[in-house]
């Protein structure tokens, strides 16, 4: 069972430097040079001001467990040996909310406002995958 | 000052209303569905087809010009036709554009519905029951989701009642009065797919699914389809059925997204019942009866909310005070609702909201001398909302 390959991120245009960062085990958001903001899912013009000038940031890959749920159910039979497993939307020091797994704490334990901080879960050769643990 | 939207109040009216078999209708596609749906509609009002000269409806995202496969089948043209795509909120949506196209006179009487095979598409095969999506392929996110196990709509709404839950003490126990009630109205309801009676003990003993969510808090798998027709109020006063007025009508959408800000616990339903209520003229004290649309459990309890049915935070104990039964505060679902009739995007509770105010069910499923139904509409990636209010003529 546990061979049935996950599914790896197939990225737009505007995330393909999001992967490249992650690969090197670097969480990185775009951040307008007019405004200062970052934002996410990424996208080549800042939502906070519309500047098309922005940069690719390193972020401190601290935030909170915004909310969070438990997968009991499989919807993939990839993710079969997983359940339960713990899918969040952490709040980034930054701002951004992302969409992640919290690992590393059984998930009766997750709870909202929880801090957490990034890791990097190689999934392939060239692709790692940012999730999060408990701080 | 008077807002100018008031002026689409009470001037149009619905004439008809019909839906298709419900449930498992296996072998017939959502096309066959909506059209059963319409002529059953078309057949009630005593509408000419001849007069019918606007089509606004819609069925399963990869129909790519729902409205003129539709049209197509029923021999119709049309002087406005189109297919709204705010998904679940698209059916009000499509009422909302018949009135005001009528309103500037750009057609006189319009068929709106919608049709979906559901149940049909997530048992076709055992992996597509285990996938449990009705969106095509095309339509998934191919990032930021699927690499973390993130699937179904289940999980996307669970998300907002986890933080309900923390912000407000909600508890699973609210979310089961809800499912509990909307059961007992089904069972009065001879169409509706669930024909098994729902204890708070089942409830309890639910097999989970995405938790918060289990079973008993997510919506039906169905093949459905709901329609109704618009038109003006003159026009409706020399047709077969007791008029149903449009008072009021409201959309908003939170396009920020469902994880943005706080739309999660505070949905567009606030701000799009808001301009229904201006345009009707009226406030949630003068509704009689509300069908919410329910999705989810926790949906139906946020939107009362949002809707001022109670305050934010207190919807727990208001769906735990049988507020929602039949014979309650303020009968919700009275059909029994998507987690209990069937599921048709909304479509179903807008047919139940034109039912209940003709007066014509059975004492058992009538609600008392209903004046004013609220309808929600809820959908798009979750954050487009749509609201209709209806009242008697
Ligand atoms: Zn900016």
């Amino acid at each position: 069972m546990s061979q049935i390959p996950k599914p790896v991120p197939q990225p737009a245009p505007e995330s393909l430097p999001y992967w490249e960062a992650a690969r090197q085990h670097r969480l990185e958001l775009p951040q307008c040079e007019d405004c200062n903001k970052h934002w996410f899912p990424p996208s080549r013009t800042c939502p906070h001001c519309l500047s098309t000038q922005f940069k690719w940031s390193q972020v401190s890959g601290r935030g909170k467990v915004f909310s969070f749920v438990i997968y009991d159910r499989i919807y993939r039979p990839a993710f079969t040996e997983d359940v339960p497993y713990v899918v969040a939307l952490v709040e980034l020091e930054e701002g951004p909310r992302i969409l992640s797994n919290v690992i590393g704490i059984p998930p009766d334990d997750v709870r909202c406002d929880m801090a957490v901080t990034v890791v990097f879960d190689d999934v392939s050769d060239v692709t790692s995958v940012p999730k999060f643990k408990p701080l | 000052m008077i807002h100018p939207s008031t002026e689409l109040r009470d001037i149009c009216a619905i004439v008809g209303a019909g839906t298709s078999r419900l449930g498992k209708v296996p072998g017939v596609s959502s096309l066959d569905l909506i059209v059963e749906a319409m002529r059953n509609a078309i057949s009630e009002s005593g509408v000419q087809v001849s007069d019918i000269d606007g089509i606004i409806c819609r069925g399963p995202d990869e129909l790519y010009s729902q409205h003129q496969l539709v049209g197509e089948r029923l021999g119709i043209n049309a002087k406005f036709s189109t297919t709204a795509t705010n998904g679940g909120a698209s059916q009000i949506l499509s009422i909302a554009l018949a009135v005001m196209a009528i309103r500037h006179g750009l057609a006189t009487t319009v068929l709106c519905g919608y049709g979906r095979d559901a149940w049909s598409r997530t048992h076709k095969s055992e992996e597509a029951r285990v996938r449990n999506e009705t969106r095509p392929d095309s339509q998934l996110a191919k990032e930021f989701g699927p690499e973390y196990g993130y699937f179904g709509a289940a999980a996307t709404h669970a998300f907002g009642a986890t933080r309900h839950m923390h912000l407000y003490g909600t508890t699973k126990e609210h979310f089961g009065h809800i499912a509990v009630d909307f059961r007992e109205h089904a069972l009065r309801n001879p169409d509706a797919q669930m024909k098994k009676v729902l204890t708070m003990e089942d409830y309890r003993a639910q097999r989970s699914i995405v938790r918060p969510f289990g079973l008993y808090d997510c919506s039906l798998r169905s093949d459905a389809a709901g329609a109704v027709i618009v038109t003006s109020r003159e026009r409706a006063r020399d047709l077969k059925q007791p008029p149903v007025l449009i008072k009021g009508f409201g959309t908003y959408n939170n396009l920020r997204g469902w994880f943005a800000d706080d739309n999660m616990v505070m949905t567009s339903a606030k701000q799009a019942g808001e301009t229904a209520y201006r345009m009707a003229g009226l406030g949630p004290r003068d509704v009689d009866t509300a069908q919410i649309y329910d999705c989810f459990t926790y949906m139906v309890l946020t939107q009362l909310e949002d809707y001022g049915f109670c305050k934010k935070g207190e919807g727990g104990d208001f769906v735990a005070s049988g507020a929602l039964r039949l014979g309650g505060a303020l009968p919700t679902n009275t059909s029994g609702g998507q987690l209990s009739e069937a599921h048709g995007e909304g479509m179903l509770q807008i047919v139940e909201g034109v039912r209940q105010m003709r007066h014509t069910y059975p004492a058992h499923r009538q609600v008392k001398d209903a004046e004013i139904a609220l309808i929600s509409g809820h959908g798009g990636n979750q954050v487009c909302h749509s609201t209709l209010i209806l009242g008697r003529a």
